[in-house]
Parts: structure tokens; C-alpha cells; sequence
């Protein structure tokens, strides 16, 4: 995208998804539609040619799922797209997959036109998590017993700990900030600090990595959702 | 020091103690006890017409003389069991025993079915009748005799007589030198109790192993839930994938006509097009799960197989459907699990063209090949919904779902302008049935 928008990239086998998706995001002046795929087949020739900022990505889709076109793309585009995966339902087992593979947050189809939105502007500004709750009980859902050892091995401050924590609890960068009586750029030196210690793509992965470590619980819970 | 310690081997002792006492005063207290008693003493009661045939029938038929007494009895004895051994196969005898055990004995078989049942599981349940006419007769002469016994034993000390036997009261000392008569007699009356609870539990399991399902029953039973939880499954995940899938894309579309009805009408008119399509859809698959849903309730009858196949046919050429239909194959030369899932196969597909491409006209196969069953079914692409949906979707699956299961072969998808499925069935089905 040369000019100022939020470029989106849809990806939906089904049509009428993708028609809705599109006028729901164009009725908005600062996102445009720039493309799209009926497979996840399709996902790296318009990534290359669209360069969008966004990927809607459904999850089941004949030949290459969205799992699968996820993975792809993080590993081989480079300064790839954030990934915001799109599903019916949402306790299908693939969409924590999805999460793990590197998507940004995921979407319910039946989401609000608003709600819609702003998940693509929050992946974009990437400075707080999408839906907080509906990660925590994902992850509650897929919580694994073995291997477990709380993110010691990650060495994180005291500092960067808490940070984390807050970041899991759903809180932008400003709340954090505002929370701990920090500057906002001390805040992003943190959250920076933290993503690279975990080897973490994103807020989303470092967050994920985070309940699966027990780091935090997911019974901990969240104050904003 | 040590006292809190002492005081707690000594409460540890008391409890030992207890625990004793509940074992041997257990059946004495115990409500179960009693229920058995009278399932046992109905057991003794029923036992009556055979002692009765044993000591009077057939010593008076039989030419015996009366100082012969030990072969009377044998021959009695005999006579009795074989009469007993026979009325024991009488088909009300099951549901007599079924209903005493299920009363008395707290129902340990309750997946027991009453009604017509196959001759070995009358001949098991006839063996059930047996033991619980002979332990009962037993216990019930004890029942009558020990009591009688009891209070003679606790007179003797006072009297100096036990009057029981045929040559006149036995003569015992006064006095304290025969206190042992009602203390013998108290034990064995706390030994019937213990004999009443054994034998109670001793027919339990008997019951259990006898009237409950053989074990073919048990692996058709649990085949047939099996079977039900499947289908379950099949059609919770139909309604999931179709009904559930509309309704996102009518919420979607909803909420795209909304934010564009002002500034895009034409969008907006679009979006309401696709709501329309989508709920209709819907609809239709929902009319379909729940059709299925109630077939499955009446559906007790047994399945229909290839044979049912011309009625299928018929049906759907009643519903407006062009059917070329060849068949050649008989449906007995296959396993009847093959022949109930070919049908139910072809049922789908019949269906899904009827739900997908609308009234075309259908060409259907059965042939046998490769030592197996061969299913073809072939429509050409209807141009009416095709585009809404995404090829075969939850039908398909189904049929795939049935292949699988039996080691089939399944290959569905465009053939120029048609639509093909085509199954290969094994003749046999995977294991047999």
C-alpha cells in the first residue's frame, strides 16, 4: 500500500464471507480491501504483489488451511503481514493452532462490523492484545502439563515480568504504562525486551508462550476484555 | 509422656473392636439380610409342589415297599429334580425369577430385558428357577426349624428336657450345667443369619451371570450404542457445519448491509440477497438433520439393506428425481453390514443431488468388482446453488465416514460436466460381522 491505509488481504473459501468482510472494511475511509484468495494456496503470490498489512485468514479451506498458510508465510515473507485469523466457531481446535503458528489474534465470523474493525486496527498498532479473554480461555482449553518451568529459563526482570503479566491481563501499552508510573517508551523498551527474550513474533505469541510455560494461569484473570 | 500416645492405640483398638463386631452382627442388622430371607423363603415356597411330587406322588405310583425307605427317597428325590428341571424352561419362569430378583435381590441385572428371548437364555434363566428353588428350600427349612429349636433349647436348663425327636424328650441336666444348649443354639441362629446373607449373595451373582445379557448380547448392545453415538456425532457436527456456518455468513452479511445501506445501496441490496440465500439454506439443512433426527427415533426397525433398494428408487423418482438406475449385483452375496451401508450410501447421494443440483436426472451403479461391491452414482452439476456452496460439504463426509470404516475406497468430484461419487465396498466389510 503506498498511501496511508490499513491494507487487508481477505482469505475465505466461501465467497459471502469475504463479499461481507470487504463491505463491512471499506465502509471505513483508512482500511482498503487490496485483495483476495479463495485458498491459503494463494496467500504468498498477493502477499508479495498487494503487500497488505493485514491477513484475514479463515482456517478450514480445501487445499491449504490457514494454518498452514500462516506458518508459510511468517517463515519465508519478510516483513510479513500480522495474521488475524478468522473462524465460525470459537472453540475449534485450530484456532489456538493457528495462535501458535504465529497469528496475531483470531476473529469470530458472527463478530459485530465494529468489533471487526477495530481487531484490524489493534493487530495493526500491535500495542495491546486482541480479545484477551477469548485467548485466556483458549489457552485455559489447551493448557499443557508437561515441560512447564514458569519462562526461568527466559531470564526476564522483575520489571519485564510484570510487564508481561499485564500484557496477558489485556492491557495496551499506555494502561501499562500508566499502571506502573512508567514512560510509554519505557513501557515499549520492556515489551520490546520481553518479545525478544521469549523469541517472540508478536504480543500474541509472547502471551501464549506465557500461559503454555505457566508463567501466568489462566485462572489468574483479566481485567479488561 | 506416652499417654496421648496409649490413648489413641487404645481408641485404635476400640475401633478394631467395632469393626468386629459389625462383621459378625452385620447380616443380623443389615436391611438387604431380611429382603433376601424372603426371596430365599419364596424360593422354599416355591420348592413345596416339588417335595410334594417327590414324597407323595411318586412313592404312590412307584410299587416300594416302606421299609425301603433310602431308595424312596433317592427315587423321590430324582422324580422331584426332574420335574423341577422341566417346568424350570417354562417361559414364565424367566420373568417370575427377573421380577423377584429385581424386588429383592436390589436389581443387579437391570439391563435384563424381559419379554421373548432366545431358548439358551431361557435355558439360563430355567437354571436360575433351579438354585433359587434348592438354596431356598434349604434355608427355609432352617428358618422353620432353627427358631422351633431356639426356644425348646432355652427352656431345656429350667425343664430338664429337650423336647425335640420322635422317641420322646431328650433328658438334660438342670441348671446351669446345660446354659451351653441356648448358647449353641443363639450361634447357630447367628450362623443362619450369616447363611442367609452367603446365600443371598451367591444367587446375586448368579442372577447376574445368568439372567444378565450373554456376552454376544453385551458386544450387540454396546455395538448398538456405539452405532447411536455416532450417529450423534454425525449429526451434531452437520448441524455445526451447516446451520452454524449460515448463520455466521447471515450475521456477516447483516452487518455489512447495515454499515453500507446509506452511502452503497447496491452493496447493501447485495448483502441482503446473500442473507436470504444463506437462511434458506439453512433451513433446508435443518429441515434435513432433524428429518434424520426423527427417522432415528422411529427407527427401531432394522436397517434397510441393497434389497430395500428398489423402494429407495422409487421414491426418489416420486420425488421428481430421473433415476437410471442398473444394478448388478446380488444383495445377499454381500455382508449384511456391507449391504446396510451401500444403501445408506446411496441414500446420501441421492439426497445430496436432490440438495445440491436440485431435480436432475441421476445415473446409478451397482455392480460387483475386485471382489466387492462397486456404487456409482453420477449427476450433472445443477447451476441453481452450485455456486453458494463448496462442492459436496457434510454429505460427502458422511459417506466417507462409512467407507472408511469398512476399508473401502471412495472418489468423489467433477467429471466434466457431471458430478461422480464412486465407492468401492469390500464384500465382506473390514472383519466381517
Amino acid at each position: 500500500m503506498d498511501d496511508n491505509r490499513i491494507g487487508v488481504l481477505l482469505v475465505d473459501d466461501e465467497q459471502l464471507v469475504r463479499t461481507g468482510l470487504r463491505a463491512i472494511l471499506e465502509s471505513e475511509p483508512d482500511l482498503a480491501v487490496v485483495g483476495e484468495a479463495a485458498d491459503g494456496a494463494e496467500v504468498p503470490g498477493l502477499v508479495a504483489r498487494h503487500r497488505p498489512d493485514v491477513v484475514l485468514m479463515d482456517v478450514r479451506m480445501p487445499s491449504v488451511d490457514g494454518i498452514r498458510a500462516t506458518e508459510h508465510l511468517l517463515s519465508t515473507a519478510d516483513r510479513p503481514p500480522k495474521i488475524v485469523v478468522v473462524t465460525t466457531f470459537e472453540n475449534d481446535d485450530y484456532v489456538y493452532d493457528a495462535l501458535r503458528a504465529g497469528a496475531s489474534g483470531f476473529l469470530l465470523k458472527r463478530a459485530r462490523p465494529e468489533e471487526i474493525l477495530s481487531a484490524v486496527r489493534t493487530v495493526v498498532a500491535g500495542d495491546s492484545l486482541l480479545f484477551p479473554a477469548a485467548i485466556r480461555r483458549l489457552a485455559a482449553r489447551n493448557a499443557r502439563g508437561a515441560g512447564r518451568d514458569g519462562l526461568r529459563g527466559a531470564n526476564l526482570t522483575e520489571r519485564e515480568s510484570e510487564v508481561l503479566r499485564l500484557m496477558a491481563s489485556g492491557l495496551s501499552n499506555v494502561e501499562i504504562a500508566e499502571r506502573l508510573f512508567l514512560g510509554l517508551q519505557t513501557v515499549k523498551t520492556h515489551v520490546g525486551n520481553v518479545l525478544a527474550k521469549l523469541g517472540a513474533r508478536d504480543r500474541t505469541q509472547a502471551v501464549i508462550e506465557a500461559y503454555e510455560s505457566g508463567f501466568v494461569s489462566p485462572s489468574d484473570g483479566v481485567r479488561r476484555s | 509422656m506416652d499417654l496421648p500416645l496409649r490413648r489413641e492405640a487404645r481408641s485404635l483398638s476400640f475401633c478394631e473392636d467395632r469393626l468386629v463386631i459389625r462383621r459378625i452382627l452385620g447380616p443380623v442388622t443389615s436391611r438387604s439380610t431380611y429382603r433376601r430371607w424372603v426371596f430365599l423363603v419364596l424360593g422354599g415356597a416355591l420348592s413345596a409342589p416339588y417335595v410334594l411330587f417327590g414324597a407323595v406322588v411318586v412313592p404312590s405310583v412307584l410299587p416300594l415297599s416302606t421299609d425301603d425307605l433310602a431308595s424312596a427317597f433317592l427315587l423321590g428325590g430324582a422324580g422331584a429334580l426332574v420335574v423341577l428341571a422341566a417346568t424350570s424352561l417354562l417361559p414364565p419362569v424367566r420373568a417370575l425369577e427377573l421380577a423377584a430378583i429385581r424386588e429383592l435381590l436390589d436389581d443387579p441385572v437391570p439391563e435384563a430385558a424381559s419379554g421373548p428371548v432366545s431358548g439358551r437364555a431361557r435355558v439360563r434363566a430355567g437354571a436360575m428357577f433351579v438354585a433359587h428353588v434348592l438354596v431356598g428350600a434349604l434355608i427355609s427349612l432352617a428358618s422353620l426349624m432353627l427358631p422351633a429349636f431356639l426356644g425348646l433349647a432355652f427352656a431345656a436348663p429350667f425343664t430338664g428336657s429337650f423336647g425335640a425327636g420322635t422317641d420322646g424328650p431328650l433328658l438334660v441336666p438342670r441348671g446351669w450345667a446345660s446354659a451351653w444348649l441356648p448358647a449353641a443354639f443363639l450361634l447357630a441362629m447367628l450362623l443362619l443369619f450369616h447363611a442367609v446373607a452367603g446365600a443371598g449373595a451367591l444367587l446375586t451373582r448368579a442372577a447376574v451371570a445368568w439372567l444378565g445379557p450373554s456376552a454376544a448380547e453385551r458386544v450387540a448392545l454396546l455395538e448398538r450404542r456405539t452405532e447411536r453415538l455416532a450417529e450423534r456425532n454425525r449429526l451434531a457436527r452437520e448441524l455445526h457445519d451447516s446451520v452454524g456456518h449460515a448463520l455466521s455468513v447471515v450475521s456477516l452479511q447483516a452487518g455489512a448491509a447495515r454499515r453500507t445501506l446509506r452511502r452503497d445501496p447496491d452493496t447493501a441490496e447485495r448483502a441482503l440477497e446473500a442473507i436470504e440465500e444463506s437462511a434458506r439454506a439453512a433451513l433446508d439443512d435443518l429441515d434435513h438433520v432433524l428429518g434424520l433426527l426423527r427417522e432415528e427415533r422411529a427407527g427401531r426397525a432394522p436397517q434397510a439393506g441393497l434389497a430395500e433398494l428398489p423402494a429407495l428408487l422409487s421414491a426418489t423418482r416420486a420425488a421428481g428425481v430421473e433415476v437410471d438406475s442398473e444394478v448388478r449385483a446380488e444383495a445377499a452375496a454381500v455382508a449384511p453390514v456391507v449391504s446396510r451401508e451401500a444403501y445408506r450410501i446411496l441414500q446420501e447421494c441421492l439426497t445430496n443431488v436432490l440438495r445440491h443440483a436440485g431435480k436432475v436426472p441421476v445415473t446409478l451403479r451397482v455392480a460387483e468388482a475386485d471382489g466387492g461391491l462397486e456404487l456409482t452414482v453420477r449427476n450433472p452439476v445443477g447451476a441453481a446453488r452450485d455456486s453458494a456452496r463448496n462442492g459436496g460439504g457434510s454429505g460427502l463426509r458422511g459417506i466417507a465416514e462409512r467407507v472408511d470404516v469398512l476399508g473401502g475406497r471412495l472418489r468423489a468430484g467433477r467429471q466434466g460436466r457431471d458430478w461422480e461419487v464412486a465407492v468401492w465396498l469390500p464384500a465382506g466389510g473390514r472383519g466381517g460381522e
